[in-house]
């Protein structure tokens, strides 16, 4: 991503130092920065302090997207840049603007998604005075970006906007915000393009790498635990590359689903609080731990103490800071995983393990066979997954459905699945699957969503109809906030509250408003041909999907308890 | 558990908010802080912290502080 996002920048700065000498406004130098990164598409929505910015992107060769809401507009960019490691980029107003930019970011921070956010500000005299629409950016910036700027001289506007697309994509991606005040939108000034900074990455120690391989051979059940850095590093084929050179078990997180092919010997799916039980037992019975791109999230580990316990630990990832946060590893090297992996690469004699590991994965199959007519959702989204073409994207929502999505659909690559993994943001799955559609038009894009969440950013569906986007939505609807009112059921005496959705709009009435043709199922009988439908129909398509609503999400680690003591399904069989 | 940190930071006017916020955010509790302005680009800053956590949960996060030149824990 480094490589491909410099060559990019360092070819379009040749044609941008003929351009140096040039004079323009600070919103023109804007939109120039972008188009010599090579953004193609911005997600945005004016208003006062940005609209000189706006000004010059009238007739600029970028494509802007309109949102309805400013967080759409973020998730959207998030979308973008999920489905192709490209940088996305989204435009907000002060003030609310502004301020409405806040989850989406904070989404991008935890899932390490590269975004730069732009966001006029008002005038730098008025900065302090609680003038209209104004609101400290900066400051509400710290917690939720990776790093932010405040432009307030005109000569930093540019070197800044380069530093921000520098600091999105390096290391461990994430987003950063560009505060611009109206009067450095307007101010004149002589275009210089600046000297490309290049902040340093770790390099991985040859000894600590000497270490791991001697961890590795000594190893009789070792076992891989796959995050979503590998995605963002680019370093899939060399992960993929490893375990057929060492044939080691693996598991993945949630935004780790896609990396390794599903067919893959000894490879067990999710591990976690919803994660297959093969998964979890083999993470419990390994004695040693490689852990790659991932950082001990507490969903994944459930208690912390007892997690793996016998295991040794091997830990990779860009990102040091996550090297011995929450486990201490024997080996932690901090490096780039396109280099460190096959640095590491290297047959092993662990056959027994392996043969464990494939027995566990055959008495621990999920079981789709349900009795009766109604919809059982897991069984749905399996055929969903075995129907999309090659060249797919999935996003979802957060809930019931998202963990349904996880165990029960497969993915190619780690770009196919887009899903709110470390904030767990409702009203994620519409706008991201906007930005995918449009970063990868070719691509079939199935937006899963909740009866929940499909409401939190339903307005995105405007952007759908206005540009025509053929963005398919399936909509698992079971009438409740489902992982809420599971856990209420398991974990606070059945006392429902404030979980029924019960009274939910006629949402094919709704789609319809915009232009979106749909349909409701109700019954297992309807479901191939209306998924069939779904996927191969032109343009946009609501698929309303009643499920039974009596089915919740197995197994399950209840919250404090070890991956050992998984709960099983305990639904009634309608 | 008692440390004491002393920081190089680039001068920027939030740079101070950043450092404080990560630190109260890690975890950990300021007892003592003395800042300076070092020339017209610098910051200096002493600071003593508390907490039951380890430090290095502390100090890596403020290495990856893009304001953060340097970042030690005197012995």
């Amino acid at each position: 991503m480094q490589m491909e996002q410099g060559q990019t920048q360092q070819g379009n700065s040749e044609a941008g130092q003929a351009d140096s000498g040039q004079m323009m406004r600070g919103a023109d130098a804007v939109i120039k920065v972008l188009v010599d990164h090579g953004v193609t598409n911005i997600f945005g929505y004016p208003g006062g302090a940005i609209m000189p910015i706006y000004d010059a992107l009238y007739g600029a060769p970028v494509e802007h997207l309109l949102s309805r809401h400013e967080q759409g507009a973020a998730f959207a960019a998030l979308g973008y840049a999920r489905a192709t490691g490209k940088t996305g980029v989204c435009f907000a107003t002060s003030g609310p603007g502004a301020t409405n930019l806040v989850t989406s970011l904070a989404d991008a921070l935890l899932d390490s998604v590269p975004v730069v956010a732009i966001t006029g500000q008002v005038s730098t005299a008025v900065i302090g005075t609680d003038a209209f629409q104004e609101i400290d950016v900066l400051g509400m910036s710290l917690s939720c970006t990776k790093h932010s700027f405040m432009v307030t001289e005109i000569e930093q506007l540019v070197p800044t906007l380069y530093k921000a697309f520098e600091i999105a994509a390096s290391g461990r991606p994430g987003p950063v915000l560009v505060d611009i005040p109206k009067d450095i939108q307007i101010a004149m000034f002589e275009y210089s393009t600046p000297i490309q900074e290049k902040y340093p990455q770790p390099q991985a120690d040859p000894s600590k790498l000497d270490d791991a391989l001697i961890l590795l051979k000594q190893a009789n059940k070792p076992m891989l635990y796959v995050g979503g850095g590998v995605g963002m590093a680019r370093a899939v084929p060399q992960l993929r590359a490893f375990i057929q050179a060492t044939g080691v078990p693996s598991v993945a997180t949630l935004k780790g689903l896609g990396t390794i092919e599903k067919d893959t010997s000894g490879y067990l799916g999710m591990l976690g609080m919803h994660g297959s039980k093969a998964a979890n037992i083999a993470v419990q019975e390994c004695d040693l731990l490689i852990v790659v791109g991932a950082r001990f999230d507490d969903r994944v580990t459930g208690r912390l103490a007892s997690f793996a316990e016998h295991a040794k630990v091997i830990h990779l990832d860009i990102d040091a800071a996550e090297l011995g946060k929450l486990r201490l590893p024997e080996v932690a090297i901090a490096g780039d995983l396109r280099q460190v992996l096959p640095a590491l690469t290297t047959e092993l004699a662990i056959a027994p393990w392996c043969e464990e590991v494939e027995q566990l994965k055959a008495e621990h199959k999920w079981k789709y066979d349900r009795p009766g007519e109604l919809i059982f959702a897991p069984a749905m989204l399996k055929r969903l997954a075995d129907k999309l073409p090659e060249d797919s994207v999935v996003t979802c929502d957060v809930g019931q459905h998202q963990m349904w999505v996880a165990q029960h659909m497969w993915f190619r690559n780690p770009e196919d699945h887009l899903s709110s993994s470390g904030l767990g943001t409702m009203g994620f799955g519409l706008p991201a699957g906007i930005g995918a559609k449009v970063s990868r038009p070719d691509a079939t894009v199935v937006v899963v969503s909740g009866d929940g969440s499909f409401m939190m950013n339903v307005q995105e569906l405007t952007t759908i109809k206005r540009r025509k986007l053929a963005v398919k939505i399936l909509l698992i609807d079971n009438q409740k906030l489902g992982m809420v009112k599971q856990w209420q059921q398991l974990f606070f005496e059945e006392r429902y509250s404030e979980t029924d959705l019960s009274d939910n709009p006629d949402f094919v009435t709704l789609a319809s408003a915009f232009d979106i043709p749909g349909r409701t199922i109700t019954t297992t009988d309807q479901v191939e041909e209306a998924l069939d439908h779904l996927i191969s129909c032109e343009g946009p398509y609501l698929l309303h999907v009643r499920i039974d609503d009596a089915h919740n999400v197995w197994p399950l680690v209840p919250p404090g308890a070890s991956n050992r003591d998984m709960m099983e399904e305990m639904d009634k069989q309608t | 558990m008692s440390y004491q940190l002393s920081l190089t930071l680039v001068q920027q006017p939030e740079v101070l908010e950043r450092v404080l916020r990560v630190v109260r955010h890690r975890g950990f509790k300021v007892t003592k802080m003395e800042m300076q302005l070092e020339g017209d680009q610098g910051v200096r800053l002493a600071m003593h912290v508390e907490s039951e956590r380890a430090i290095e949960l502390l100090t890596n996060q403020l290495d990856k502080l893009f304001d953060v030149i340097d970042c030690r824990v005197q012995a």
